[in-house]
């Protein structure tokens, strides 16, 4: 029971960083990105690759938090030129080129079966706990930095900057501030969450596959976020918990109901997700955290 | 390598990109008028292709001729799920900001999808072909199955063109894709136009997965799968523009077909993908029609 326990809490804690990234993304600045799971899936390899290949694990984290950074700015650069349901459709093209990539590329990253024996995070940091109370540990720091991160950007000039870009380009512009490059920082800074995200979950696991990074996680947190309430950090909290006492709660429900499969409950799943979503942006898309007296319409 | 290989491989492009287009033309009818990325054009593709596949294997005893009612249900059904689609879930998000429109039918794609799963399962399905030999024409070898494909296509693409130039319900959908303010002052019927709309993308996307399925299989991703390459036929002929978009994903179904020597199997999805970034870093409004803003 116990050790279930922290897997939830792992799992909560990952998509809890990635939603942070993302929330700064859609959230603070209005950027579409549909391929948050590309920039996860680059870190994780990152990570794991180099410690696997004998360097220490700081250093896989860095460059998990690097790297992403890196990928990012093209596609900032190109968010600078194209309507927002275009970077939407571009985005998702990058993530799926990722998972692509990594399929082709047996020479690096295995292909299809994938890279085991990932070394676990207990190892990586030489502490005395078994491997996920490490990674726990490790993710409770990464989330708290995070958090803390995200609440200082979003109140210093720069954050108030982004905001108003999401609420009125136009009107920054005339202002005489470039929302280009701060699109770019914000891109790569939430890449950057999302890739340490991938790190830390790929020395948890300790075995990634291209299957684990399917369009469908960057979904999950897409729905986190809104449900809980875009542009506020409280309802990246509070969308996270829900996803996961859903996601998890699903599988107790498979035990009470018998005669439905894993495969069916996957498609139960999927099925949940995919009306959440229609049903968020139709009647409340200003999610939980959100303005309860303007009747929800607004964002 | 041969230049003859090549050429097959084109050909078999060719017959692709007309399936890329049929999905493209879904995709920017909608897009023109509803002003939103139809996430849910593949799934609604995939429905279609699973419905014609359920019937044909009901009655595969008529032989040929089951394959003709196989690709009538799937239209049908496919138009009546994008039909349903619009009534429950776009109409109401029709005055509102874009992308909710665009992450609402990426919903409907996941619900779509989990349904077809969950009573299906995710297993490879193939309709029940009569087995044929390749035609040689010159150094090309076609297989009689890909001439069909690409005939009935074509047809439904002229359909479609005909209807949109030549009937009231055709200038109704152009003046609403125009301007829609004045077509609604001009005493269009929006609400009846819309649903037409919406029924004529439904049955294209429908007769696009099924052909696809004839063509190779039939399995849960294969609507996601052309839904990239419909996109980037979609921005490569320009938004909004039918023609364009056959265009596009003609040269895109043969872009990725004679890459494959060069690029490997996998990497032919991100072929498309890398043709939309090019067409939108140089020339963002597409080989046709300046009409749409990209940004």
């Amino acid at each position: 029971m116990e050790a279930y326990l922290i897997a939830i809490a792992v799992y909560a804690l990952v998509y809890l960083l990635m939603g942070l990234g993302l929330n700064l993304h859609y959230g603070f600045t209005g950027l579409i990105n549909f391929g948050h799971v590309g920039f996860f899936a680059i870190g994780a390899y990152a990570s794991c690759l180099l410690t696997l290949a004998g360097y220490p694990m700081p250093l896989g984290f860095a460059l998990a938090l690097l790297l992403p950074a890196l990928a990012a700015i093209p596609i900032g650069y190109l968010s600078l030129r194209l309507r927002s349901d275009y970077l939407a459709i571009v985005t998702l093209g990058f993530s799926e080129v990722v998972r692509l990539a990594i399929i082709n590329e047996k020479w690096l990253t295995n292909g299809v079966q994938g890279v085991p024996g990932i070394p676990d995070v207990a190892q990586g940091f030489g502490l005395p706990v078994s491997g996920s109370v490490a990674a726990l540990i490790v993710l409770l720091i990464a989330n708290a930095l995070a958090i803390a991160l995200v609440y200082r950007l979003t109140r210093s000039p720069f954050g108030r900057a982004i905001q108003a870009i999401r609420d009125d380009e136009e009107a920054v512009r005339a202002l005489g501030k470039d929302p280009g490059s701060f699109k770019i920082r914000v891109f790569m800074i939430g890449a950057s969450l999302a890739g340490l995200a991938g790190a830390i979950y790929g020395h948890y696991i300790t075995y990634i596959t291209p299957e684990q990074f399917l369009p469908l996680v960057t979904f999950y947190v897409w729905v986190a976020i809104i449900l809980g309430g875009a542009g506020k950090v409280s309802g990246t909290i509070v969308g996270t918990l829900a996803l996961m006492t859903f996601l998890e709660g699903s599988r107790f429900l498979r035990d009470l109901l018998p005669g439905v499969s894993e495969v069916e409950m996957a498609s139960v799943r999927l099925f949940v997700i995919g009306l959440a979503l229609i049903l968020l942006v139709r009647f409340r898309p200003s999610g939980i955290m959100g303005d309860w007296t303007s009747g929800g319409t607004q964002r | 390598m041969t230049v003859a290989y090549l050429m097959n491989l084109a050909v078999n492009g060719a017959v692709e990109g007309l399936l890329v287009g049929l999905l493209a033309l879904a995709v920017t009818l909608v897009f023109g008028v509803a002003r939103f990325p139809n996430a849910s054009a593949g799934d609604v593709a995939m429905v279609g292709a699973y419905s014609g596949w359920l019937l044909q294997s009901a009655i595969v005893s008529l032989g040929p001729l089951s394959l003709v009612f196989a690709g009538v249900t799937a239209m049908a059904s496919a138009a009546l799920v994008s039909l349903a689609l619009y009534w429950l879930v776009f109409r109401a998000l029709s005055g509102r900001v874009g992308v909710y429109a665009l992450i609402a039918s990426i919903g409907a794609a996941f619900v779509l999808r989990s349904v077809v799963t969950f009573f299906l399962g995710h297993d490879q399905q193939v309709f029940a072909v009569p087995l044929t030999r390749a035609l040689s024409i010159g150094p090309l070898r076609v297989l009689p199955i890909d001439l069909w494909v690409g005939a009935i296509a074509l047809a439904a693409m002229v359909c479609v063109f005909v209807i949109l130039r030549m009937t009231a319900m055709g200038r109704r959908m152009r003046a609403i894709a125009d301007n829609p303010q004045l077509a609604m002052v001009s005493g269009i019927p929006a609400a009846r136009t819309m649903s037409g709309l919406w029924l004529m993308a439904g049955a294209l996307s429908g007769l696009a997965g099924c052909l696809l399925g004839l063509k190779t299989v039939i399995a849960p991703e294969m609507g996601w799968d052309l839904l990239l390459p419909a996109f980037a036929a979609t921005i490569l002929g320009s938004v909004g523009n039918p023609l364009g978009a056959v265009i596009g994903g003609v040269i895109i179904g043969i872009a990725q077909e004679v890459s494959t020597p060069f690029v490997g199997f996998t990497y032919k999805i991100a072929i498309g993908f890398v043709v939309m970034l090019l067409v939108l870093l140089v020339r963002p409004e597409g080989l046709f029609v300046a009409r749409a803003r990209v940004r």
